[in-house]
């Protein structure tokens, strides 16, 4: 069901009007984008013995982002800094059909020295519930945090529209505000689409 | 008494985020007087009679010192504001086509430098800090984008005297995360040039007489004649031979 959300939500994309004529974008202080991405969790087992699940499964991550500073420097690293939220949904496929659900602010800083290519690399980082804990023998509560930082590029299609596809490493757990706390981490490919307005 | 606790958090929460969010979108420009700006009337009409056309010849602009792309945005309101002086009787763009030299017209050249500050370093680091603490420091944190123009205004008059006006403003912008839009940037822009281009005029009035058609006759411009000696060829003249009978 979400992966048809998702792929009507980028046709729609698609098909939106190109301005052909001029299709650099145009990212200043105080652009917004918002976006919508997915990518599918693989697990990694980085704790030895202590680590047992392979939890994987499908996560989708709408945003919302502020463009804080023009381009800054004439140099290769050419980019802007931009800052703003994500919620990121996880549906636990395996070892078991669980969700969890989580709120994080989000920092961004994309290239800009290519013109309609632009990587970049993204921290984030907030709470995070989910009812796969309990259930798994490396996290015991429900509340947790996770912690992601990855890079991606952006292709814009427009001025105003572009593809973003990425990878991101992963991390959940509790900090300790409950007893086990190995935490599960994991790879999450993924690729969206944003709008700037 | 435990649903009387939490009724109160939740109140304290919701005010607490309503100040926030409402706290968390003001932005303001704050505009910084220049030494030559007053209070002196920018408009000055003159007899039609007296009016001459006026044409701009060029528009330079600068931006932190880099040449820039002509902007007709630009050249369109300082010929808003030119004719809001009433002092010529026509005004023509860099695309129009000049008057013969036997007329009499004001020949313009604009030179608008810019120096934009966005203080990038600055609003990166805020922005780390604001995100860290999940947007809660959003009212305490305001960012700012610094906006200055010097505008230089030459006015070559037909006999070929020169008058020159410069004027300069400066302004910030300051705003809070989520106040932020590119529309606080094109106000403040649009501010400070407005602030330039209204010193500039209000100098510009003063010399009133200096533009009238009755101030100074057409140069007189005889046709000259240059005689251009053709440079002798060096190339050896080829014989060419046509068959006979033809």
């Amino acid at each position: 069901m979400l992966v048809y959300i998702f792929l009507i939500t980028l046709m729609a994309a698609l098909s939106s009007p190109i301005h052909a004529a001029d299709p650099t974008p145009q990212i200043n202080v105080g652009t917004q984008e918002v976006g919508l991405t997915a990518g599918y969790m693989l697990p990694h087992l980085l704790k030895g013995e202590k680590s047992k699940t392979e939890q994987s499964g499908l996560a989708l991550m709408p945003s919302w982002m502020m463009t804080l500073t023009d381009p800054i420097s004439d140099r290769w690293y050419r980019g802007q800094v931009s800052i703003g939220a994500e919620m990121v949904y996880i549906q636990f496929q395996e070892p078991i059909l669980t969700h969890g659900v989580g709120f994080s602010p989000k920092i961004k800083y994309t290239f800009t020295a290519q013109d309609r290519i632009r990587p970049y690399v993204e921290f984030a980082g907030g709470p995070f519930w989910t009812d796969l804990a309990g259930k798994i023998p490396e996290q015991s509560s429900q509340f947790n945090f996770f912690l992601t930082a990855g890079f991606g590029v952006s292709y814009f299609l427009t001025d105003r529209a572009a593809l973003n596809a990425g990878y991101r490493f992963q991390h959940i757990s509790n900090a300790h505000t409950s007893r086990s706390n190995v935490g599960l981490n994991s790879s999450l490919p993924f690729a969206g689409f944003s709008f700037y307005y | 008494m435990k649903a009387k606790l939490s009724l109160r958090w939740t109140v304290i929460g919701c005010c607490g985020l309503i100040v926030t969010l409402t706290t968390g979108c003001a932005r303001w420009i704050e505009l910084r007087a220049t030494a030559d700006s007053s209070q002196e009337s920018s408009v000055r009409v003159i007899a039609r009679n007296e009016q001459v056309p006026l044409v701009v010849d060029g528009v330079g602009i600068t931006r932190n010192g880099s040449p820039q792309n002509l902007s007709l945005e630009t050249e369109q309101r300082v010929l808003g504001t030119l004719r809001k002086t009433g002092l010529f009787s026509h005004l023509g763009g860099t695309d129009s086509a000049e008057p013969p030299a036997s007329e009499k017209f004001i020949r313009a050249r604009l030179l608008f430098d810019e120096a934009i500050d966005p203080h990038a370093g600055d609003a990166a680091w805020k922005g780390i800090v604001i995100s860290a603490s999940m947007f809660i420091l959003t009212p305490f944190i305001p960012l700012e984008y610094d906006y200055a123009a010097h505008v230089t205004l030459e006015l070559e008059r037909w006999d070929g005297q020169v008058k020159r006006y410069e004027s300069q403003s400066a302004g910030t912008a300051h705003y809070q995360l989520f106040g932020t839009t590119p529309l606080m940037i094109d106000e403040l822009k649009g501010h400070v040039t407005e602030s330039c281009l209204t010193a500039l005029m209000q100098q510009m009035v003063l010399d009133t007489t200096f533009y009238a058609a009755s101030s100074a006759p057409v140069l007189d411009r005889p046709i000259r004649s240059v005689s251009v000696n053709s440079k002798r060829s060096k190339l050896t003249p080829v014989s060419i031979s046509t068959p006979s009978g033809k």
